[in-house]
């Protein structure tokens, strides 16, 4: 530290000295800044973790404003932004060395917006960082948006929130935001830590425009249902609803202490809600063995494994529990 | 890990003191202010051409609060850049880095004076390399692209590494865009050129 200052009241001096000794004297000034100085390890730091990013992190062209981003998810898919991927074919990818080559969508999930294309290449794949991100960690965003090369943008985890519906049908467990500036393309690139390691994907096509990132895990997730399916499947009931309290005579009733339910106030016609027997004024309080207490828990149970399967629902009726059976159907 | 903010922190307390010695203010009337640094001795001030306007001499403050009149020396619109030369005894000069070993990723701060508030500091990256066409002539220049916030009054400012050294001058030659600078190689280029000093190629 005081080495540091030491070398600043040296520069101050320098002004002083002869212009053509200056010179070497400023190179050998400058030497010794950058060692010993925890700013230059960090920002040597950051260099490299853009780097080992920067070469999973591709460029998709698949709209008709400037190319946006995608991460390798395996060496012959690339995970992206499904926003960005306008068009099904004519898809287009740029490998950080430079070699453009066809793609095909090999799936899409508008529900959490990502896209995975896939093509005959040997890419660089990304590697995920283990554990959850935390609000405060250093992050950059990363971005492969035309021939320049990579691009970069520094912040933290601003905030983790979730979950929260996409408007798409979707439903994020979470999500990240951060204070990272996203420059237009970023959308389908990387969200990474001081590490270089994958923390999330960059999107602005969720939130109306503003910038959040999805988890790596969820994304991961998506990924390989879309290159094992092509597509997210999510269960159906056609019921809507709003949480009620449940009164405590009919909790005793019930055999346990369940403070609310979903009031069916509307069931679609020859949905599998109708087809199961569910009728409006029902109160749903489970779900096979998951207690069913707001709508998100409710979405959270009709994942795509349920889809076609009968599943036992446990309702209140007239204040006395019922169970009923509904094959779950799936979300179009 | 808190004992390395807190040095990472006073380091960059330094550097900002270092760096703003080597700062000075720039006055157009009309244009109102920018920013100027001493790139070398002799009183040599590097600012943006667009900061001067058409005005050969002006009158600059120096960090120490002294206002002293500069002239102009050679000015180059295309890449935004304009020499001044203030007749004034050891001037401190800024350390100037190399910005073709500059990377993306690198931590950099942008000293200036924003809407003419003296000596302010943005910090952020280096978000890109690259190269911008300029609004006149559509000529291709190297730019460094930063996420450091730049305001009017910063045109001219440096942009300095995690070493304390010059890599680039802040600019709006290309509109649009946030943070961009003209690396300092290309800004050394032309001083070299302006004093009529370049001899052979550079490798």
């Amino acid at each position: 530290m005081l080495e540091f200052q030491f070398l600043f009241k040296l520069l101050s001096g320098i002004c002083k000295i002869r212009p053509e000794r200056q010179i070497i004297i400023l190179l050998f000034l400058e030497e010794l800044l950058m060692s010993n100085n925890p700013l230059f390890e960090l920002s040597e730091a950051m260099v490299a973790a853009v780097t080992k990013a920067g070469a999973s992190t591709v460029t998709v062209d698949a709209r008709r404003r400037i190319p946006a981003s995608g991460i390798a998810y395996a060496p012959d898919l690339i995970l992206t932004a499904s926003h960005v991927v306008e068009r099904d074919d004519d898809i287009s990818v740029t490998l950080p060395e430079g070699s453009k080559l066809a793609a095909r969508l090999a799936g899409r999930d508008p529900g959490s917006d990502l896209a995975l294309l896939r093509l005959e290449t040997n890419a660089v794949t990304a590697q995920p960082a283990p554990g959850e991100a935390s609000v405060g960690q250093l992050v950059l965003a990363l971005g492969r948006p035309g021939t320049d090369g990579i691009q970069a943008s520094l912040g933290v985890i601003s905030a983790i929130g979730g979950p929260v519906h996409t408007g798409r049908g979707g439903l994020l467990e979470s999500y990240m935001r951060t204070d990272a500036i996203p420059y237009p393309g970023f959308s389908g690139g990387p969200l990474v830590d001081a590490a270089g390691q994958v923390l999330g994907i960059n999107t602005s096509g969720l939130a109306h425009g503003a910038s959040l990132a999805i988890p790596v895990s969820l994304a991961w997730q998506v990924a390989e249902t879309l290159a094992k399916h092509g597509r997210v499947r999510r269960g159906y009931l056609g019921i809507r609803s709003q949480p009620v309290e449940i009164p405590a005579a009919q909790q005793k009733v019930l055999g346990r202490e369940q403070a609310s339910g979903l009031l069916i106030i509307s069931v679609e016609k020859r949905s599998p809600a109708e087809n199961g027997g569910l009728l409006v004024g029902d109160i749903i309080v489970a779900i096979e063995e998951h207690l069913v207490a707001d709508p998100d828990e409710l979405f959270a149970a009709l994942v795509g494994e349920a889809v076609g399967v009968p599943t036992p629902i446990e309702v209140l009726r007239g204040g006395q529990p019922q169970k009923l059976t509904v094959t779950i159907g799936e979300r179009k | 890990m808190i004992y390395i903010l807190a040095s990472m922190t006073s380091n960059l307390n330094q550097l900002v003191n270092h760096v703003q010695r080597s700062l000075v203010m720039v006055h157009n009337g009309r244009f109102g202010v920018g920013t100027g640094i001493f790139w070398r001795l002799g009183g040599y001030i590097l600012t943006n051409q667009h900061v001067l306007g058409r005005k050969k001499r002006l009158r600059v403050t120096l960090n120490d609060g002294r206002e002293v009149a500069a002239r102009l020396v050679e000015r180059a619109p295309a890449i935004d850049l304009a020499l001044l030369q203030v007749e004034l005894p050891d001037t401190p000069a800024a350390l100037i880095a190399d910005s073709r070993v500059a990377k993306v990723g690198q931590i950099v701060l942008a000293v200036g004076h924003p809407w003419g508030q003296r000596g302010v500091v943005t910090a952020g990256i280096i978000s890109g390399l690259g190269n911008a066409t300029t609004h006149r002539k559509g000529e291709k220049i190297p730019i460094i692209r930063s996420d450091v916030t730049l305001a009017p009054g910063n045109s001219g400012g440096p942009l300095v590494n995690a070493a304390g050294g010059v890599i680039g001058i802040n600019t709006m030659i290309v509109g649009g865009d946030l943070g961009v600078a003209i690396p300092s190689h290309v800004a050394e280029d032309f001083v070299r050129d302006a004093l009529g000093e370049r001899v052979g190629v550079v490798v």
